[in-house]
């Protein structure tokens, strides 16, 4: 789905208008205030609410990350990363990194299956691997 | 209140001037677009000294602020600032009559606007909204966190609720990595197409995962060349973010002055 939009199409979009979403963070709450410079002619109309959009993080937004981290499928994923990361970084460092997420792969299906003693244990080992992949950039 | 007892004796007036922003002197109400309110009543300017105010008759017993109503407030103002400059108001200002738009608005402010329009002349703005694709995103957070990676080993299969606090350990800790890539993505974007702009505004996040969200100030004649600054930049990230170019526009984000006092 995502690999579609890579090379043939324009890399930003152009929208010819701005949509509805995209007005209300325009418009809302930037521009001149009107009671800055006017106090006696202002005229009260009745001007439908309409908030502009805010995001404030809560715990439905964690647990919307995290649903959707559960749902991250790790076989695509495995196929993903080694393409991503090819795009970012030097090659030499592909072949390290993907071992390193089939590791990863390895641990899950076990802590799926497993003990939380076995998981804090695994998860102190994933450490050592992580430090390896940030001392090489 | 005393201005339209003064100018308005007898009945209740039933409309009043909305006003859409400040002009040069000279500049013409956009045909073919909109107004705020009923579809009836027509664009038109009110001028005083060097300065015009873009207003429309409002009826007044009818609310404002549909869908339509705040389209046509950022229309009316984007075909002006696409060939004059312009000072945008807040959406919803509305004044008694053209009078008061004269008197109290324009004479009031005159030279103040005035130099403001000067400032703004040969500017335009231009947005500049991203968004990460979320399993890409998600995919580099997992990559670069072993914490993340545990968390999203203990939940997996396992039943929501039971895993509650692990979720939502795992969704705090995911929006702290992806704010920390805004701030880098935005910092770097920023500081990528700065030579070409004026100014540049951060705007707050409007999406959990917004990437970069930019207001940016630049001068006319570098239209074609922040377009390609920003192709470029959208080359680099590839999928992993969706990049969206929003303008010509006027200066929302950069008309802030507020008179003192």
């Amino acid at each position: 789905m995502t690999a579609v939009q890579t090379s043939s199409s324009p890399m930003t979009d152009r929208p010819s208008s701005s949509s509805l979403a995209d007005v209300i963070d325009t418009i809302l709450d930037k521009g001149l205030v009107i009671d800055a410079y006017v106090r006696v002619s202002l005229v009260g109309i009745e001007v439908l609410t309409i908030d502009a959009r805010i995001v404030i993080a809560s715990v439905d937004t964690y647990l919307r990350f995290a649903e959707a981290v559960n749902r991250l499928d790790l076989s695509d994923q495995g196929q993903g990363l080694p393409e991503l990361i090819g795009g970012m970084q030097q090659s030499g460092a592909k072949q390290k990194t993907k071992g390193a997420l089939d590791a990863a792969g390895d641990k899950l299906a076990e802590v799926t299956g497993g003990r939380r003693e076995q998981r804090s244990r695994r998860s102190s080992g994933r450490a050592e691997a992580g430090d390896e992949e940030r001392g090489r950039r | 209140m005393t201005a339209q007892a003064r100018t308005r004796p007898g009945p209740a007036p039933t409309t009043a001037s909305y006003i859409y922003g400040i002009v040069p002197a000279g500049v013409r109400a956009p045909r073919g677009e909109s107004p705020v309110g009923d579809g009836n009543h027509r664009l038109a300017t009110i001028r005083h000294g060097m300065i015009a105010a873009l207003t429309s008759p409002v009826d007044l017993s009818v609310p404002i602020g549909t869908p339509d109503d705040l389209i046509a407030h950022q229309r009316v103002l984007d075909a002006v600032a696409r060939r004059a400059p312009v000072l945008p108001m807040r959406f919803g200002a509305v004044l008694a009559e053209p009078g008061a738009v004269r008197q109290e608005l324009l004479a009031g402010h005159h030279d103040e606007f005035a130099a403001a329009l000067d400032q703004m002349a040969g500017t335009v703005q231009y947005v500049v909204a991203g968004r990460y694709d979320q399993d890409v995103v998600l995919t580099e957070v997992l990559r670069e966190s072993d914490q993340a990676q545990a968390l999203a080993a203990a939940i997996r299969g396992q039943d929501e609720l039971a895993t509650r606090d692990l979720r939502i350990q795992l969704g705090e800790l995911v929006n702290a990595a992806i704010a920390s890539k805004r701030d880098a993505d935005t910092a770097a974007f920023a500081s990528a197409v700065e030579p070409l702009c004026v100014a540049i505004a951060v705007r707050a996040p409007s999406h959990e995962q917004d990437a970069v969200h930019l207001a940016l100030l630049v001068d006319r004649a570098h239209k074609e060349k922040l377009g390609r600054l920003v192709d470029q930049t959208a080359a680099t990230w590839g999928d992993r973010v969706r990049l969206r170019l929003l303008g010509p526009m006027a200066p929302y984000d950069f008309a802030t002055t507020a008179p003192p006092g």
